[in-house]
């Protein structure tokens, strides 16, 4: 059903102050269209005709932690199976469409969310259209396109966890940081698990999420917008919204009681690492803001405190890293640190915890403060030079913070956070009963008497849903 | 991620536009064709010499209130002593951590304080400092990167305090098949010439770096005749060189000459190529490289170099096609082609698990060879060519793309209008073209292979497909010469 009087009744314009200073700097807004198709499919679209390309995104509201039971990293090989065919397209066409002719795809799988994009010609728009409208609807699926894509997938396992001497230490901080929720799968899965992947799954996967109403398409460059609109109801208003409900993890990750401590070890560890983590709120908390700007003022430069502390002073560590890692349904705030050459992981661990400690004791300086705005201001014009940046911070707003128009009002929310809050949100989150500690060190180093290390077993299978 | 560098398009859109207009008649079944194309403007630079001699580059594009300058030395870690592998890169890292007047936290927390950033550092024919900040303080920003450049104080403490840095890094680089397998690449290639050692320095190179090493090259090579300043962003080319001539104006040359370089790199050739294995055996996948010369960046083959490259890398190119679409061996393989001032080389690469490592060095050498012999249709030319220019045209969407481009073009002295040529001299290279340079340039029986990666796996089928395999234990791996093997005086 095109009925192009009622979709337009559900579309709104938002027309904020173009511009927000900060300091002597300007914040360009994000002008951006918003409406909804009557099967569900939300479209965001903002004209930008700084370059004749236009970017499309089209986030899917499932992501890694919706893996089905034992088949961890299943969402993710799934993202690689949506590049194969579907009723109308050849396997690889979709770079037919965009490569072939100067433009380029690629996809992303999160814990919450699975984005696909692609920046092209702007006189594309349309083709790209019908094609993102095919992936949607009508996607089909060959054992032996399956199977060669999951080894494809299971290169990049080994590529990006195998391979490099860090890659088991950062798999290890999803499997030991969370103790229900299925965050403690890393999206990446275990090659067991892909192994036991098949089409059947597949099928049912893209049935079960892959929907109107699961869907928001973005689109930013340069095009018209009654043009635009008139192709997104060609494309995307016949596509029917399923009766199935749809099913979404509801696991509250239990509070910590007290500290627990990992060792783990492997074959190629040159510098031997720590983490802490902390479990913390989601990414929607009246917090956030304040753990982000912690983690700035902690790591975001040499002039940051655990820089200056660890690697500068103390010359204890290699490198020093704090993150505020906030997802969905949870966040995690963690520390992740190298010791230099020599250097003991437990002073490490010592200074972390007295960087900590510090945070904790006293609010940050007015001058750090500033810094980290300042820090975070540049990070964000930084991150929307290109269509593709302005698309993926529209689209975090509308499907993971739960309103588009947070794309304008986030950098309010951060510049509002004052010395207190940092304090307050250390003192609450990053205590000695919510702390997990890994360390991660060479497989000679492993006691004789402990048992195999479970790292893989841990991370593959089902998680409690 | 899928993977793949990704890169960005067009006006390209004349043949695309050949590419697809014959399929589109359905409108459901069959994808709509393209509308007319928008059309493409690149950004103007504008520049002008200062009176000792740097040549100063703006270039205006005021979509974002940003601004990111660079200073590029025209000098890089070619000039590092023999035996002082790194002393180059140590010097550009040593600028920012301290100078006459403030300490190396005080510059952190100056330029930080701006919400910017500052890095240093060398590459091959060049050493660069790189400031990126909001717009309106480009003025502060280019004060510490003008005291950084001009005053650094290379203090004992931060001289050791980075020596230790670069050698923990280089322990990981050292653990990682990837990393390793391109530096023994560059000593397979280069041999024993000045691009053949490591960058950032061996483990053995970078304890024999003293303070006077680091001081000699930073007043031989950084000098106002030896520098290019290139800004880009918010800004007007008026306040860009009124900026330049504050910070850099009084910057003195030297009396004496800038040292000339000539690096000569022997040709690879047949009875040169060496298929080296490096056995690793906590390897967790294989690295395979194929690597040979090819050419430096003022040969006239540059585009028809550019365009064989694009036929044999990127996503649908013909590596990744053969190796990752069609096999699943890889989650990704590709090519580049490395032009500098005074050679060059190519070089394809992939990562596979070990049982494989044989299958895929087999392979690439195969696509290597076929891109001289066999096939190459029009169709196949147009669309890597469109992929090509795509990618050009995406890596100036931000100001500090811009001035990476502008700025290479200007530091191996290439008119920098060859951006508003660029796509008329790709688009002008022919199916011949590129197979005559790649019989010439890209001779598959003259390309070495380096495979790093627990030889036990691939070892016994990689002798079955090559003979002269040597394999040298990475325990005994030697970066400081090209012989690559430890000679181990036992006694």
């Amino acid at each position: 059903m095109k009925r192009l009087t009622l979709l337009l009744i559900s579309s709104v314009f938002i027309t904020a102050a173009v511009c927000a200073a900060y300091g002597q700097t300007k914040m360009p807004q994000v002008k951006f269209r918003d409406r909804t198709l009557p099967n569900g499919l939300r479209v965001l679209s903002v004209i930008d005709k700084s370059s004749p390309t236009v970017t499309i995104n089209v986030w899917y509201h499932v992501g890694s932690k919706d893996d089905p039971d034992h088949r961890s990293g299943f969402a993710h090989l799934f993202e690689h199976i949506m590049f194969k065919s579907t009723k109308n397209m050849k396997a690889e066409m979709m770079d037919r469409l965009t490569e072939d002719v100067g433009g380029n795809n690629n996809a992303t799988t999160q814990d919450d969310a699975t984005i696909y994009y692609e920046t092209i010609p702007a006189n594309y728009l349309e083709t790209l259209l019908w094609a993102e409208a095919e992936r949607l609807a009508s996607l089909t699926v060959d054992d032996e396109n399956f199977k060669s894509e999951r080894a494809v997938v299971e290169e990049e396992f080994r590529q990006s966890i195998l391979a490099p001497p860090n890659g088991r230490f950062f798999y290890a901080m999803d499997v030991r940081s969370w103790n229900a929720h299925p965050y403690k799968r890393p999206g990446i899965g275990s090659i067991e698990d892909l192994d036991a992947a098949t089409v059947d799954d597949v099928i049912k996967f893209h049935n079960t999420y892959y929907r109107p109403d699961n869907a928001t398409l973005i689109v930013v460059g340069d095009f018209d917008q009654k043009q635009l609109d008139t192709w997104v109801d060609k494309y995307f208003a016949s596509i029917a919204k399923p009766n199935l409900p749809l099913p979404r993890v509801n696991v509250t990750e239990p509070a910590r009681t007290g500290e627990k401590r990992f060792m783990e070890y492997a074959p190629n560890v040159p510098l031997k690492g720590v983490a802490l983590t902390f479990l913390a709120p989601s990414s929607k908390s009246d917090d956030a803001a304040a753990l982000r700007m912690a983690s700035v003022i902690l790591s975001q430069g040499r002039s940051s405190r655990l820089y200056q502390s660890l690697v500068y002073q103390q010359q204890l560590a290699a490198s020093a890293n704090a993150g505020a890692d906030l997802r969905e349904d949870a966040g995690m705030f963690t520390f992740t640190s190298f010791a230099a050459n020599g250097k003991k992981p437990e002073d490490v661990e010592a200074a972390l915890r007295a960087e900590i400690k510090k945070l904790q004791d006293a609010p940050v300086s007015a001058a750090e403060l500033e810094k980290a705005k300042n820090q975070i201001v540049t990070g964000q014009l930084r991150q929307r030079e290109t269509s593709l940046g302005k698309s993926n911070a529209l689209g975090r707003a509308a499907v993971l913070l739960g309103d588009p128009n947070r794309v304008n009002t986030e950098l309010d929310r951060l510049q509002s956070v004052t010395a207190a809050d940092i304090q307050r949100v250390a003192q609450k989150y990053l205590t000695d009963n919510n702390r997990y500690v890994i360390y991660y060190l060479p497989e000679s180093e492993r006691p004789k008497t402990s048992g195999r290390n479970t790292l893989t077993d841990a991370a593959k299978g089902g998680a409690s849903r | 991620m899928r993977n793949k560098a990704a890169n960005w398009i067009l006006a390209i859109l004349v043949l695309a536009l050949c590419a697809m207009s014959s399929v589109a008649q359905t409108a459901q079944a069959t994808p709509p064709p393209p509308t007319a194309p928008h059309l493409t403007v690149f950004p103007k630079p504008v520049e002008k010499n200062l009176p000792n001699g740097l040549r100063v580059i703006v270039i205006p594009r005021t979509e974002m209130p940003l601004v990111t300058a660079q200073l590029l030395i025209k000098s890089g870690g070619e000039v590092d002593p023999t035996d002082l592998s790194g002393a180059a890169d140590m010097t550009a890292s040593l600028l920012t951590r301290g100078t006459s007047t403030k300490s190396a936290t005080q510059i952190a927390e100056a330029i930080e304080a701006l919400g910017g950033t500052l890095n240093a550092g060398a590459g091959w024919d060049v050493s660069t400092i790189t400031t990126g900040v909001m717009a309106p303080r480009i003025g502060s920003a280019l004060e510490i990167m003008a005291d950084v450049a001009r005053n650094p104080n290379f203090k004992d403490e931060e001289i050791e305090r980075l020596r230790r840095q670069t050698l923990g890094g280089l322990r990981s680089a050292l653990a990682t098949p990837g990393s390793i397998a391109r530096f023994v690449a560059a000593r397979v290639v280069y041999r024993d010439s000045p691009y053949g050692h490591l960058l950032g320095g061996t483990p053995e190179s970078l304890p024999r770096i003293k303070r006077e090493d680091i001081v000699k090259i930073h007043s031989m090579y950084y000098r106002p005749d030896n520098a290019i300043l290139v800004i880009g962003g918010d800004i007007t080319p008026a306040n860009g060189f009124e900026l330049a001539q504050k910070y850099f104006g009084d910057w003195q040359n030297p009396p004496n000459a800038l040292p000339k370089l000539q690096i000569t790199t022997p040709d690879s050739t047949a009875s040169g190529r060496r298929i080296l294995v490096i056995d690793q055996p906590a390897a967790g996948q294989t690295a395979v490289l194929a690597v040979r010369t090819a050419i430096n960046r003022g040969n006239p083959d540059y585009f028809r170099g550019i365009v064989a490259n694009a036929i044999l890398s990127g996503y649908s190119g013909r590596l990744n096609w053969e190796i990752r679409v069609k096999r699943g061996l890889s989650y990704g393989a590709g090519s580049s082609l490395d032009t500098r001032r005074s050679a060059g080389s190519f070089m394809a690469s992939a990562q596979t698990k070990n049982v494989s490592g044989a299958e895929v060095a087999s392979l690439t050498l195969a696509e290597i060879s076929k891109l001289a012999t066999g096939e190459l249709l029009d169709s196949e030319l147009s669309t890597r060519k469109a992929s090509l220019l795509g990618g050009f045209a995406r890596s100036m969407e931000t100001t500090g793309g811009v001035v990476g481009q502008f700025g290479s073009l200007a530091m191996y002295g290439v008119p920098l209008d060859e951006i508003n040529s660029y796509i008329a001299s790709v688009q002008a290279i022919k199916a011949a073209d590129v197979k005559s340079f790649a019989a010439s340039r890209l001779n598959a029986d003259s390309t070495s292979v380096v495979i790093v990666g627990n030889a036990k796996d691939f070892l016994p089928d990689l002798q079955k497909r090559f003979s002269n395999v040597e394999v040298i234990s990475v325990a005994d791996l030697d970066l400081n010469s090209a012989g690559l093997k430890k000679t181990v005086s036992k006694n």
